[in-house]
């Protein structure tokens, strides 16, 4: 069983990564000029937020982890000024419902803990139970980075 | 497509012969058809490493095994259709050489194993028999030996218990392809017979076949579960075995279920045998060629090719269905990263039973998300003074601390980048291994995840950071305190009254 966890491979990036691609997004969203006006405190919210998960996926490492290419995607989708998500010119269908259909027959207990993870972790949607293990334990890692990332911001912003 | 496959090969097709459980007769059968077979160059006897030579002598050896496997009908079809598929795909019918090696070494003992020696790494093979035979057999079984054992095989064969092991596997595997069943642990040795019996799946039904069978199994599968799967993603785990056959034929994948369903039960795997072979046939049979195909790519390849088939075997005493078992492999799948999930979640080493443990995962994942949600917000509220600080630190930030981490995409950062920013995003992504500045060096020096180094060349155009260098030379790490400095060199930048505004706004 030792021998299989080669095989997963969940390696993030150092913190610097994380930190150097949320800095850069930050400055981005700083020269939009959005922060000007305080009435648009949620806007800048959630435009910080999707800026802070944005420049996760990509120091996680782009579009080779489903996870953050799910992420980069649906963050395109909305707004294409500020990610521009590389188009793949050939779109991979996975066969979801067979797949779906199929692990729901296996150990319901864990295909129901699995679901509720699927709405948790971006593209977790097409994604077989193991496969989605795997996912999860990345994007773990990565959201964990992250936090600690913004949270040395936060600190480090934070008057002394 | 029976007779496509004969038709190289010259054998007999194998509906004279008998179902397994007379080995006798199949031993019989097979001793007739030995004298038969041209005694070519391309013939397996030969141990010619080359590998259009191994091809040929795997379709010589796909129909002797054919010939050989004294199974049903479905499943000579099987392998018709699966060699034919295969074709000779890179040294397919590794088994089928080694078997007819040991049939041919079966008066000497002693040689029997290193027929099996010699023939180790068998990689994987496209079609339906083995894996490609990627070394020979051992030189010091010279050809005239092999050739002469093979003129007497019928008596030698009734002599060695063994074969009819051998042979029993052999027929087994006749049916399917190998698939990294016969992966590098071919050298068989005749000693490791008895511990693996128990995990072979369904073999022909007679004692003296399992005989045989343990020994070619023992070694391929050490001590492990091992079944082959057709699947084309990883199903389960990849034994020790690197597996690189590329043909796992579900069938094959079932006789080694077989195999070991048989050493538990005796004379019934014969009949489950009939029965799931004939299921199998009809699930997997038109897949089974496409794989094939598909595997004869890898025929060539080292052990391990990306594309590889997980070879699970059924455990002693357990159901070897086919569905079951890629039950049960997946259930390892997920198992496993569970494992792996338990180390990364805090407290839940505590925690037993998956239940509980993904209840734990969620309820970290929706907290690790709340988190970043809480941290943006406080962010928005400091950020609209202190973005500013941001870029300057961003700009030094950015020179200085080099991506260390080849995933970074470069795209990604153009794409976010303004055009203020290209320029240093653009010295940003110049990795050079150049020396920093010396500036540069407080700050890099506690950092250890630097690996590469971009040159800070506008690193020097910032006046200020001088001024920093002396409280950033305190932190040791590249950790919070490293970024809080960083942070605090774009904060002092600032004249006081941006603070004063910032402490209202706080």
């Amino acid at each position: 069983m030792a021998s299989a966890d080669k095989t997963i491979n969940t390696d993030v990036p150092e913190k610097d990564v994380f930190a150097i691609h949320f800095l850069q997004s930050l400055s981005n969203l700083r020269i939009q000029n959005l922060f000007n006006s305080p009435d648009t405190t949620n806007y800048r919210v959630r435009k910080i937020k999707k800026a802070a998960y944005v420049s996760m996926a990509r120091a996680a490492g782009g579009t080779s982890r489903l996870w953050s290419r799910a992420l980069l995607r649906r963050a395109a989708k909305g707004n294409n000024k500020i990610v521009r998500f590389p188009r793949r010119k050939r779109k991979v269908t996975w066969k979801i419902s067979s797949k779906r259909r199929r692990s729901d027959q296996r150990a319901p207990v864990v295909e129901d803990a699995a679901e509720r993870l699927r709405n948790l972790v971006p593209g977790g949607g097409g994604m077989e139970t193991s496969k989605l293990m795997e996912e999860t334990a990345h994007y773990i890692k990565c959201l964990s980075m992250q936090v600690k990332v913004m949270q040395c911001l936060v600190d480090g912003l934070s008057p002394k | 497509m029976e007779n496509e496959l004969f038709m190289n090969t010259e054998f007999p097709p194998p509906s004279e012969f008998e179902p397994p459980s007379s080995s006798s007769a199949m031993m019989l059968n097979w001793a007739l058809m030995d004298p038969n077979p041209q005694q070519d160059s391309s013939f397996l006897w030969e141990k010619s490493t080359d590998q259009q030579q191994q091809q040929q002598q795997q379709s010589i050896f796909d129909s002797a095994l054919s010939s050989l496997v004294s199974s049903p009908t479905p499943s000579n079809s099987n392998f018709s259709g699966g060699c034919g598929g295969g074709g000779g795909g890179g040294g397919d019918g590794f088994i089928i050489r080694e078997l007819i090696g040991k049939l041919g070494n079966i008066g000497n003992h002693n040689s029997s194993g290193e027929i099996y020696g010699g023939t180790t790494p068998m990689s994987r093979s496209a079609s339906c028999y083995a894996t490609p035979m990627s070394s020979p057999p051992p030189p010091s079984n010279s050809n005239s030996h092999m050739m002469m054992n093979r003129t007497t095989p019928l008596t030698e064969f009734s002599a060695d218990p063994g074969f009819a092991e051998r042979a029993a596997r052999f027929s087994c595997f006749g049916s399917r392809s190998f698939n990294g069943r016969t992966n590098s642990n071919l050298p068989v040795n005749n000693n490791n017979v008895v511990n693996n019996s128990g995990k072979l799946t369904r073999v022909s039904s007679t004692p003296a076949l399992k005989a045989l069978v343990s020994p070619e199994v023992a070694p391929m599968i050490p001590g492990g579960e091992f079944s082959r799967k057709r699947k084309a993603l990883p199903k389960g785990k990849s034994k020790e075995n690197p597996i690189s056959t590329a043909s796992p034929s579900p069938s094959f994948s079932k006789t080694a279920e077989k195999k070991e369903d048989w050493s538990g039960k005796g004379s019934k795997s014969s009949e489950e045998k009939g029965g799931k072979r004939r299921r199998e046939d009809e699930e997997d049979d038109d897949v089974e060629e496409e794989e094939g195909e598909g595997n004869k790519n890898n025929n060539t390849k080292p052990p391990e090719p990306p594309k590889d088939y997980i070879h699970v075997r059924a455990r002693r005493g357990q159901a070897t269905d086919s569905h079951s078992l890629a039950e049960r492999v997946r259930r390892e799948k997920i198992g496993e990263r569970m494992k792996l999930l338990q180390d990364l979640v805090p407290g839940c080493n505590k925690v037993t039973g998956k239940a509980l443990m993904l209840d734990e995962i969620i309820n970290y994942v929706q907290s690790l998300q709340r988190q970043v949600e809480f941290l943006s917000m406080k962010l928005s509220s400091v950020n609209d003074t202190r973005l500013e600080f941001n870029v300057d630190a961003l700009v030094s930030k950015d020179v200085m601390i080099p991506s260390s981490n080849n995933r970074l995409h470069e795209e990604g950062l153009q794409s976010k980048s303004s055009s203020h920013h290209h320029q240093q995003l653009n010295i940003y992504n110049n990795n050079n291994n150049s020396q920093l500045h010396p500036n540069n060096m407080m700050l890099q020096s506690p950092m250890n995840s630097l690996e590469t180094s971009s040159l800070a060349r506008s690193f020097t155009h910032l006046p200020t950071l001088n001024q920093f260098t002396d409280s950033i030379s305190q932190y040791q790490m590249f950790s919070e305190e490293d970024l809080q400095s960083i942070v605090g060199m774009g904060v002092a930048q600032n004249p006081n009254h941006e603070s004063q505004h910032m402490k209202l706004e706080l």
